[in-house]
């Protein structure tokens, strides 16, 4: 058996505070296949090729690589065995040629007269004629600050090669690039198989997998599902496999009652640092009543979506109109009084100041308003009585009470907090930004609650989520994003969770039909 | 002519310890560790070394120069280890580099302010806030010397100017040509791209502030010999926070930083020269003295915008962070 698989990882199990994010996952992957491991967002993959990189050792479980069981306790020895990783966030220094980042601590070196230095020139030469050998071709002398993320991946993958790498993983690899580019990746990936090398592929990404892996491993939550051969699997099965757990939660909704519309945005795109396009050409509306959910893979554009409604993120084109005012350009305190309440993704950056008080961090939208001020003077006796209101009505639990420092308090009544303070906003809008992200049970249901209640009472609520099964509970309308593109608007219950699954995983529509 | 003469020289002799000084800047900050502690490495630098020529004087003749090269190789020593404080706390502890800078300025002025006076009253029975240098001789190449206005790069130099031109070299070639010098300037843009290849980031680090810190007390110890013959604490004239200046302009690069330290020695010592042209009483001395602080301010306006810092300059690298 242990001459059958290059790679043969037994009983792996890694924790990490809070989750399980391997439980004991058994595969091997044979020399000469491209091998897939597919999952949701926090399904393991990454931490379990981690692993076998040396990032990270298994709590428990046993490696063996060619036969042979190894503790790979660093990068260097992963190296030394002869696997390389290209990840997800390439490590390239910038100001550096391709040659140089190619050889950096393995440099060449020769002599210049009685001084060994750095051999550039021999490294220009080997570099190129790898580049071609393999098709992978990049100018040796371009400096990487120069050149765009397809070839620095290129650079990458030049770097496991010129490492004489035989298992070579892939952490998302498509994730950055554009559909012609993640062609030729594919190509050269195929190549690299055909050439006799052990192709790992981490990816959420169906179509990929049906094109290029031989086999392919499914993970949700941390476990191996199955292990199927791709030819003779449907795309269907997989996305079942990978989407296609029980729902939880059934949550008790009334039935809708849509009033006029709060929300309208129309053909928005909103650019990435990088002047990429992270939102195209989006529009929809959210009608009084109706809680719309946009689900998609993280990573989609549905953040900056939420961001650009709510005043954190630039748009770059198009139009977001608020109960007939056009505020595509307005300041967030504006949005804000106009009717714009916003639960953010990460609460402890950007919804609360996590060493204030929790009176503070309740009052922290309506500070400037009277009670709360009056002639320029913070009134603390209004923040006092607020607060109390606000933590006995909405059940905050907390060390110190009204005086508790936010950062001493669980993440589920964090979150209680904001949720409080937005609501009692009273805005004719409310966006909820993956609103029980690291929630237990009981909170979710409480979260899941509270926006069921703002709706019943006539608010426009847009929800995004990662979690499918939050979003086919709660929403009237389901719009789905990949890549940025709203790829399907309908109401949630002409749709099942396999078809939202399979809009998610870009999946053409005559396909899904 | 003779005005001339003397910008050139003195230009020269202030220029160079600074471009020196700004070397170990560089070394440092292109690893990623922010340096605000020259002054401080620079000023501890030269009372190691001007204790050393203290201490050994008495075994050489009074004009030998020897004591003033035993002076320099223990100002690169002492600099060199002083800087371990600031690779300690910045490299290990992960402390904030600017404060950390601070402090060790704070506590060279501090330390050797006392210590000089301790030692020389255990050494000579009186309290003494400074110890006395021999004078350095001056060098002049025949021929080269007799060239108009040029002449005078080669007119009365001082022997240290040959010696750190020498070191600056070989410091040129382990930053653009060494594997070391390779590792050094990609900790400074992106240490996990030096980590991935298998190079420890917070070793490559730690000695590269060492080394700022010899070059900074090799340079302390040029200025106590050209400018007061002396060691005292007029050394913390700023000049540390000057060589700052210069590797900023010159884009943390060497050749660049050179250009940057002539036009600073230029404009001290044709401030200098303007006073005794014009004759003003000595008063003024010291105010034609701020010119390469205002030029500075000056360049900081123009240059600023073509600048890039280093990267990753003053990001803690936390391996575990991803």
């Amino acid at each position: 058996m242990a001459d059958e698989y290059i790679v043969e990882m037994r009983h792996i199990t890694k924790r990490f505070p809070g989750i399980v994010a391997n439980d004991d996952i058994s595969l091997g992957i044979k020399k000469g296949e491209i091998f897939a491991l597919l999952g949701e967002n926090g399904a393991g993959k990454s931490t379990l090729m981690s692993m076998l990189f040396g990032m990270y050792e298994p709590d428990e479980g046993e490696i063996y690589i060619r036969g042979k069981r190894e503790h790979i306790a660093s990068p260097n020895y992963a190296t030394k065995l002869n696997i390389g990783m290209v990840h997800q966030h390439f490590k390239l220094v910038s100001n550096y040629t391709i040659a140089e980042n190619i050889i950096l601590g393995i440099e060449p070196k020769r002599r210049l007269g009685i001084f060994p230095v750095v051999d550039l020139k021999s490294t220009n030469e080997k570099v190129a004629q790898l580049s071609r050998q393999y098709g992978l071709e990049v100018d040796p002398k371009a400096k990487i600050e120069d050149i765009n993320v397809s070839t620095q991946q290129r650079v990458e993958i030049l770097k496991m090669l010129y490492r004489e790498a035989e298992i070579l993983i892939f952490d998302e690899p498509t994730a950055v690039l554009t559909p012609q580019e993640i062609d030729f990746l594919l190509q050269i990936i195929r190549g690299l198989r055909d050439g006799g090398k052990t192709i790992i592929l981490i990816t959420h990404k169906l179509e990929e997998i049906k094109q290029v892996a031989d086999r392919c491993a499914i993970l949700n939550r941390g476990k191996l599902i199955d292990i199927l051969d791709v030819a003779t699997t449907s795309t269907q099965t997989m996305a079942n496999l990978m989407v296609g757990r029980e729902v939880d939660f059934v949550v008790d909704k009334a039935p809708a009652h849509f009033g006029k519309e709060v929300l309208r945005v129309e053909h928005l795109t909103v650019k990435n640092r990088d002047n990429f396009p992270v939102v195209k050409d989006v529009s929809f509306s959210v009608r009084a009543g109706e809680i719309f959910a946009i689900a998609g893979v993280s990573g989609n554009g549905q953040v900056e979506i939420a961001d650009a409604v709510a005043g954190m993120a630039q748009v770059a084109e198009g139009s977001i109109v608020l109960n007939g005012t056009d505020i595509t350009h307005m300041d967030v305190r504006g949005r804000t009084d106009l009717g714009i309440s916003y639960i953010p993704e990460d609460r402890q950056h950007m919804g609360l100041v996590l060493d204030f008080s929790l009176e503070d961090n309740l009052a922290l939208k309506t500070y400037y308003k009277e009670p709360f001020c009056r002639k320029g003077i913070l009134q603390h006796e209004a923040f006092s009585q607020y607060g109390e209101r606000l933590i006995a009505e909405y059940d905050i639990r907390s060390g110190q009470g009204k005086d508790t420092v936010v950062r001493s308090m669980s993440g589920g009544n964090q979150q209680k907090a904001i949720v409080a303070r937005e609501i009692e906003l009273a805005s004719p809008l409310m966006i909820f930004v993956q609103p029980t992200r690291g929630l237990d049970i009981g909170a979710i249901e409480n979260i899941h609650r509270q926006i069921l209640v703002e709706r019943d009472k006539g608010r426009a609520i847009l929800l995004i989520s990662l979690e499918l099964d939050e979003i086919m509970g709660l929403a009237d309308t389901i719009g789905v994003i990949f890549s940025g593109e709203l790829l399907k608007i309908a109401p949630a219950d002409t749709l099942t969770t396999n078809e939202v699954g399979q809009f998610m995983m870009g999946v053409k529509q005559n396909e899904a039909s | 002519m003779t005005y001339l003469n003397t910008i050139i020289i003195d230009g020269l002799s202030f220029a160079i310890p600074l471009f020196i000084m700004a070397i170990g800047g560089i070394y440092c900050e292109r690893s990623g560790v922010t340096n605000l502690a020259i002054e401080g490495l620079q000023g501890m630098g030269a009372f190691v070394g001007a204790l050393a020529a203290t201490l050994v004087s008495g075994m050489f003749a009074a004009d030998s120069q020897a004591p003033m090269f035993i002076a320099m190789a223990f100002s690169f020593l002492g600099g060199g280890l002083y800087a371990v404080l600031h690779a300690v706390l910045c490299v290990k502890f992960k402390a904030n580099q600017v404060i950390s800078g601070v402090v060790i300025n704070i506590l060279a002025t501090a330390l050797t302010t006392f210590l000089t006076s301790e030692i020389s009253t255990a050494l000579f029975g009186a309290a003494s806030n400074r110890f006395r240098l021999t004078t350095s001789i001056r060098l002049t190449v025949p021929g080269l010397s007799e060239i108009p206005v040029l002449g005078a790069i080669f007119t009365n130099i001082y022997p240290f100017e040959l010696a750190i031109i020498l070191v600056a070299l070989v410091a040129w070639y382990v930053l653009y040509k060494t594997p070391f010098g390779m590792h050094l300037r990609a900790c400074g843009d992106n240490p996990h791209a030096v980590d991935a290849a298998g190079v420890e980031v917070s070793r490559v680090r730690f000695i590269a502030v060492m080394i700022s810190g010899a070059l900074s007390g090799l340079g302390g110890i040029c200025f106590a010999y050209s400018i007061s013959v002396q060691f005292s604490s007029a050394i913390y004239m700023g000049y540390g926070y000057l060589a700052i200046a210069a590797l900023i302009f010159g884009n943390w690069q060497i050749m660049p930083t050179l250009w940057a330290c002539l036009i600073f020695g230029f404009a001290r010592s044709g401030g200098f020269a303007l006073t005794q042209v014009m004759e003003l009483p000595s008063a003024f001395t010291d105010l034609f003295m701020t010119l390469p602080y205002i030029v500075t301010l000056f360049l900081l306006i123009f240059f600023s915008k073509s600048n890039r810092a280093p990267r990753a300059l003053g990001e803690i690298y936390d391996k575990g962070k991803r």
